[in-house]
């Protein structure tokens, strides 16, 4: 299925080529996003100031990489690629820069780019989080707002809390032919989730609350692939623990609670002079910035009471566990890496828009209706579009087919098992049965007289989703 | 005696009276009724999830306004003393209604479950009333919804504004100010002298004295008069908990309850004058402008005039110099092309002619000729004649384009017309003399030719033997004779072509003699007649716009008497207003707000 969108915007892509071999900047423009197709995912972390974009970024790479500090407040995208080697080039001007291991991940030397102005400065760094995708550390919305949906397949935005002001931008960013059309490629993080609440110990079971109710919200639903809430620093601090926090956290979580708690009240309590545990003021410092007090509050409550929390790597796995991190990797699979094709073609026909609408000539008319007859027949676009209409409740079925077509349109994984909503291990009979019995119940709802249009027209989506499960199967 | 700062609150008043400014007076009145209130009204405000309700429960040790995750403030909430906990719900209106309900409903009426939906109720507040020394020493709360968005001027916090003494804004120290936020201060520091900034949750930021300082600096460089408070409301209610003094002393907030009772301790004596000191300026400013722009405004309607009317009679006058030339530029032109066009249209008949009497033969075609010919030249000659009507409305149209400005009805009514009998004009091609080739000539020209013929065959064959005329001698004579009377005939016929050409020739030249004059006059009379039209044209708007000058001039002299009048009236008034703006600058500085914009009031003149 997807070969054939891939295709088709291939083709487009190099027809508009054609047109626009004399215009450079047009010309370079979509070869740039031709070969965009053969790279990784781009996944841009956007957000207001101080959102806990670069913390988001340490905590999906596991080091602490960003951010790289940019004297003057220039407005730098920084963009973190996996390699062999690490090395850091600084763009426009290409120059290499030296980069430094540190303990816990590296540092730039910035000082050598000074003269030159600096937009993007590309980072590459040996990790596994970062082989499916490409992670951007942006500058602070709403000043890089175009520029993170110009060079963006799929964005992560971050905020304290979900107001008018973010959802007004996410709903900028739904703007053009394409953008409308094609499905949204965001997902929503409340990343400072440890704050709720003033930083109760149920903060991230409150937060977590919050994001479902969130995503209930038909507004807020129909802006974005998934709401997931984060402890940005508990995340992080769970994928860098070290040894020496660890027994800090330990030596602090043997003292009696009574004793301890008065001082785990306040930062200031915590790094006073006066501490009834044996750590020293550097080293409860050092735990509060990498922590955070609530970071503390809970580690320490995790060891106590905890089973498997014993160790340095169990803390470390519960830490990752609660901050909301795996569901929030769960989810930029499930949306974004699993979709990775289709939302590159967002991306190529977006530009390839921006290109047809800003130089109009003899021909662009033609492509234009070649785009938008692209846009309204992908299948996954309309995969896409059906889950967020169904999100947003726009279209509804009874609750237990709403469910089912969800799943069979790939809410949920776009592998059959995923679809079918079983076992991965289930037997190729068994699936078999399984979708032919989804196909045959949902051709039912397409010719079902009582149904409205646009419900026909949904049912019409997950036949053509079933018949694709099949496909797969019998190949 | 009355305070200095009541005084001037009801001059200001009496100012704005005679300024007709009934709203600045009702304001002012409702703030006088509030200043002479001793209670302290105490409006909290910032952007949404800071803490602002969890700051009025932790002020009051109690929880009245409700906190917690996603629970967002809908409407506006006054806490104030009561003897028991009681609760209402107040639609405001012309008469406030209030519906008195349960302490424990209230919260949800008060509390938004999903943020960034506010419904449309702002005319809804809810009133609270808890036995709290702090509220019965004289001191309301005000919780409101917080402000979102980049625009200060607008939310139901804001709203509530006018209703407040001071303002204590709310800012979380997990970050620093942001610019939103300035400029929500900056738009409360031009209606209220004290300000002070609650720097709330500094129990979870490590880092809150760099943010507080970092704060103070912003407020500083943004010139916003306000005190910063760092408060953490856990620590207070954690003290009020376990009764730990030294935790309350820790929590910051004896030292916000201490400004607070200090503000409304000496409200008579400082905030009051302060609070009018800033409200006489604002309303002095907005007084002031009015005046001030009258006074800056030179350009009066009746000099306006004066000058339009200058203006009206120069553009006139390059106007009649720009449609001159283009009449004659357009004449000139004209004459030349239809002179052309005629020319090239007589020159294709005699084309015509010449082709034609090559082969014809004028004698027997004369008629159909003669008939052709008037024709073809009467037709030359209309098509010549109407394109030359035709140009010469082309031309009035772009001559009268330089009067568009000035009207519609500028062409002139007449229009130049084809001559109705310009064909008949013309003479009839005279018929040229033609040689008939008669009977008598040929038999003539025919024995002429048959005697050589004879002749010389004859003799030929009298060398055999025969006789001089035999058959054949006669036959020869016969062909000769046929063949001289053909040759005879065929010069006869190209000399009678060559007379018709000459005639036709002759016939068109004359044609196109008259015929240009006929064009030339009638262009030229055109010419005549717009030009006469144009200039009576030019001769009235001169004299409408030089009648319009004359009394634009006098309406101008007159207006500028009076004018000097309003001026001196004007002078007068801002005289007074200045007068009264020093006396609020003193209350202001009597009240002590720090930083006050240094504007003066200068009378202008």
């Amino acid at each position: 299925m997807t070969s054939v969108l891939e295709e088709s915007v291939w083709r487009l892509m190099h027809e508009a080529l054609d047109l626009y071999h004399d215009s450079p900047a047009a010309a370079d423009q979509l070869r740039h996003h031709l070969s965009r197709f053969d790279e990784p995912l781009r996944i841009a972390i956007a957000g207001p100031w101080q959102a806990g974009k670069s913390t988001l970024v340490n905590a999906i790479v596991g080091e602490e990489v960003a951010p790289i500090e940019v004297p003057d407040a220039e407005q730098v995208f920084t963009w973190y690629q996996d390699g062999a080697e690490p090395h850091a080039t600084a763009y426009p001007a290409g120059i290499e820069l030296p980069v430094a291991r540190t303990a816990n991940g590296l540092r730039v030397d910035i000082r050598r780019w000074r003269p030159a102005p600096v937009n993007d400065l590309v980072v590459t760094w040996p990790s596994r989080a970062l082989r499916n995708a490409t992670i951007v550390d942006t500058p602070a919305l709403p000043d890089a707002g175009d520029k993170v949906l110009r060079d963006a397949d799929a964005v992560l935005y971050l905020t304290r809390d979900g107001r008018g002001t973010d959802l007004e931008w996410l709903e900028s960013a739904q703007d053009g032919t394409v953008a409308r059309a094609a499905p949204v490629n965001v997902i929503l993080v409340l990343s400072r989730a440890d704050e709720i609440g003033g930083g109760r110990i149920d903060a991230l079971l409150a937060a977590k609350q919050l994001a479902r109710k969130h995503h209930r919200d038909h507004h807020v639903g129909s802006l974005c692939l998934a709401v997931v809430a984060l402890g940005g620093l508990i995340a992080l601090a769970g994928r860098v623990l070290s040894d020496r926090d660890y027994s800090a956290l330990s030596t602090l979580a043997r003292t009696p609670r009574p004793e301890l708690e008065p001082y785990l009240l306040t930062t200031d309590r915590f790094v006073g002079e006066d501490f009834p545990a044996l750590v020293d003021v550097e080293t409860r410092e050092d735990l509060l910035d990498r922590l955070g007090i609530f970071g503390v509050r809970l580690a320490t409550t995790l060891i106590r009471t905890g089973t498997g929390t014993d160790t340095r790597a169990g803390l470390a796995a519960e830490l990752v566990r609660r901050s909301g991190l795996s569901e929030l990797r769960e989810a930029v699979g499930r949306c974004f890496v699993d979709r990775a094709d289709a939302l590159k073609a967002r991306s190529a026909l977006a530009a390839l828009e921006a290109v047809l609408r800003t130089e109009p000539r003899p021909g662009s008319e033609k492509l234009l209706a070649d785009l938008e007859h692209t846009l309204t027949n992908a299948h996954d676009f309309r995969e896409l579009r059906l889950v967020a209409a169904l999100q947003g409740h726009r279209i509804k079925f009874g609750a237990e087919l709403e469910a089912e077509a969800r799943r069979l349109v790939g809410e949920g994984g776009t592998t059959p098992t995923a679809r079918l909503g079983v076992d991965p291990r289930t037997n190729p009979g068994q699936l078999w049965e399984l979708a032919t019995g989804a196909l045959a119940r949902w051709q039912e709802q397409t010719e079902d007289p009582l149904l409205s249009l646009e419900q026909r027209r949904a049912a019409a989506v997950v036949v053509r989703s079933c018949e694709g499960i099949i496909h797969a199967l019998s190949s | 005696m009355a305070p200095i700062w009541l005084d001037t609150l009801d001059e200001t008043a009496r100012v704005c009276a005679a300024h007709s400014r009934t709203d600045l007076v009702r304001w002012l009145l409702q703030k006088r009724e509030q200043l002479l209130d001793p209670t302290l009204r105490v409006l909290v405000v910032g952007e949404p999830k800071q803490g602002k309700s969890q700051l009025v429960n932790a002020l009051i040790n109690a929880p009245v306004c409700p906190v917690g995750d996603g629970l967002t403030t809908a409407i506006p909430t006054v806490v104030r003393h009561a003897e028991s906990p009681s609760a209402a719900l107040v639609h405001e209106g012309d008469e406030d209604e209030r519906v008195p309900m349960p302490v424990t409903d209230i919260a949800a009426r008060i509390s938004a479950t999903t943020p960034g939906r506010r419904p449309g109720a702002s005319e809804v507040h809810a009133e609270i009333g808890v036995p709290r020394g702090l509220l019965a020493s004289g001191i309301v709360l005000i919780d409101t919804p917080g402000a979102d968005g980049d625009d200060p001027s607008t939310g139901s916090g804001v709203a509530a504004l006018p209703r407040a003494d001071i303002v204590v804004m709310v800012t979380d120290a997990t970050r620093e100010l942001s610019v939103s936020e300035i400029n929500l201060l900056l738009h409360i520091i031009q209606s209220h002298p004290r300000v002070v900034v609650a720097l709330t949750k500094i129990d979870i930021s490590p880092h809150w004295r760099a943010v507080a300082e970092r704060n103070r600096d912003h407020l500083a460089s943004a010139g916003v008069p306000a005190a910063l408070v760092p408060v953490s409301a856990t620590l207070r209610l954690q003290a009020a908990r376990t009764n730990d003094k030294a935790v309350n002393a820790e929590s910051g907030f004896p030292d916000l309850i201490a400004r607070l009772k200090r503000e409304q301790g000496s409200k008579g004596q400082v905030l009051a004058p302060a609070a009018v000191g800033l409200m006489a300026s604002t309303v002095i400013e907005q007084l002031a402008a009015p005046l001030r722009a009258e006074l800056s405004n030179e350009d009066s309607g009746s000099l306006h005039r004066l000058y339009e009317a200058q203006r009206g009679l120069d553009e006139l006058r390059r106007c009649s110099t720009r449609w001159q030339n283009t009449l004659a530029d357009e004449m000139t032109d004209l004459m030349s092309d239809i002179e052309y066009d005629l020319r090239d249209r007589t020159r294709k008949i005699i084309r015509k002619v010449d082709e034609a009497f090559e082969t014809a033969d004028p004698l027997k075609t004369w008629d159909d000729y003669q008939e052709w010919m008037e024709q073809s030249l009467t037709e030359a000659a209309e098509a010549n004649f109407a394109w030359l009507v035709q140009r010469c409305d082309w031309v009035t149209g772009r001559v009268a384009d330089h009067f568009v400005r000035y009207g519609a009805d500028i062409l002139p009514e007449w229009r130049a017309g084809i001559p109705d009998r310009l064909a008949e004009q013309l003479e009839e091609i005279e018929r040229p003399s033609v040689e008939r080739f008669t009977p008598v000539q040929k038999i003539f020209s025919g024995l002429r030719g048959s005697y050589g013929g004879l002749l010389m065959f004859g003799l030929a064959t009298t060398l055999a033997g025969m006789p001089l005329i035999n058959p054949v001698s006669l036959g020869a004579g016969a062909l000769f004779g046929g063949k001289t009377i053909r040759d005879e005939g065929k010069s006869m016929l190209r000399r009678r072509q060559a007379a018709a050409k000459a005639a036709s020739q002759r016939h068109v030249d004359d044609f196109f003699l008259r015929l240009n004059k006929e064009c030339k006059d009638t262009a030229r009379w055109v010419q005549r007649a717009l030009r006469d039209h144009f200039t009576g044209l030019t001769e009235q708007l001169q004299e409408a716009i030089v009648h319009s000058l004359r009394s634009a001039k006098q309406a101008a002299d007159a207006d500028a008497l009076e004018r000097e009048q309003r001026r001196r009236e004007v002078q007068q008034q801002m005289r007074r207003l200045a007068a009264l703006y020093e006396r609020a600058q003193a209350l202001t500085e009597l009240g002590g707000a720090p930083g006050q914009r240094q504007r003066r009031l200068e009378p202008v003149g």
